[in-house]
């Protein structure tokens, strides 16, 4: 099963304020873990919101919004992408993030669609055209 | 310049563990991931299970707290996300815009970080990360 691995911004992550040494050797560490259990798929940092949209759709038309957006709690700051058994064992490892700083950060987690989620209404015509897509997307890796 | 599009479904933070897109909106959002793909810019992309099927860890004085969906307080949940390569910001927000989104979908723009961006001393931190990314990659194929 694939889960998205989620880590919420904060003030710091907002004003682009860069984690310390400690923290990224730490971290670097504990992705070399999640490769070497062969759980690791991806794993990104965003920019701040500042440097971004949003695009909202209402009545037919679209209105693009500059960053930075309010509700810092809900905006993401970066996430993982991890293969695990189950949601259990995904939440095993989220309690190992490290965090020698004892701070207070929150990490959403959330499980992908797979093809065999869907029933009918992904007809097999759409599931072609998925498992085509995706071994083009995998070739690109 | 890599960017994510972070679908923001309006209701979908009240959804119910099991709910899935129905047939005209996976036909009409494939249509458009197909776009996305010949024109060259797509890289990965995923729907997410509603938060009402997941959890949030948070670490009240370094410790987790494991809280199990739904979410009462979320105004705001993800529903899944695109991440394209493309030349500007701007045309990221342009392939956002051609979504066919539903009524009150927010699609949020963001910029991937790339090592380049990052100060020297950061850089060798973190070296070893994108040697990591390919070696995951190359993972995901097996």
């Amino acid at each position: 099963m694939r889960f998205m691995i989620i880590m919420k911004a904060d003030k710091n992550t907002e004003a682009g304020v860069m984690p310390s040494e400690r923290v990224l050797t730490e971290m670097g560490n504990f992705n070399e873990e999640l490769v070497k259990a062969g759980i690791m798929l991806a794993g990104e940092g965003l920019h701040p919101s500042s440097k971004g949209a949003r695009v909202k759709f209402s009545g037919g038309k679209q209105t693009v919004t500059d960053g930075p957006f309010a509700e810092t709690k809900e905006l993401i700051a970066g996430f993982w992408m991890w293969e695990v058994k189950s949601k259990e064992e995904a939440i095993e490892w989220v309690k190992r993030i490290p965090n020698p700083d004892n701070t207070d950060f929150e990490v959403e987690i959330r499980q992908v669609f797979a093809a065999e989620d869907f029933g009918a209404e992904l007809t097999p015509e759409a599931r072609e055209q998925e498992e085509r897509l995706r071994a083009q997307l995998a070739a690109k890796q | 310049m890599r960017f994510m599009m972070l679908m923001i479904p309006k209701g979908y933070e009240t959804a119910e563990p099991g709910t899935v897109p129905d047939a005209a909106a996976v036909a009409a959002m494939m249509k458009y991931n197909e776009s996305l793909q010949k024109a060259g810019v797509l890289l990965a992309l995923d729907g997410l299970h509603p938060p009402s099927m997941g959890a949030r860890v948070s670490f009240p004085g370094g410790k987790p707290k494991v809280t199990d969906g739904p979410f009462a307080e979320a105004k705001e949940v993800l529903g899944g996300y695109w991440m394209i390569q493309v030349k500007s910001r701007e045309e990221a927000i342009e392939w956002a815009s051609r979504c066919p989104a539903s009524e009150n979908e927010i699609i949020e723009v963001r910029q991937v970080q790339e090592m380049s961006d990052f100060p020297a001393d950061v850089q060798e931190a973190a070296a070893g990360f994108a040697e990591m990314q390919t070696r995951s990659g190359q993972s995901q194929g097996a």
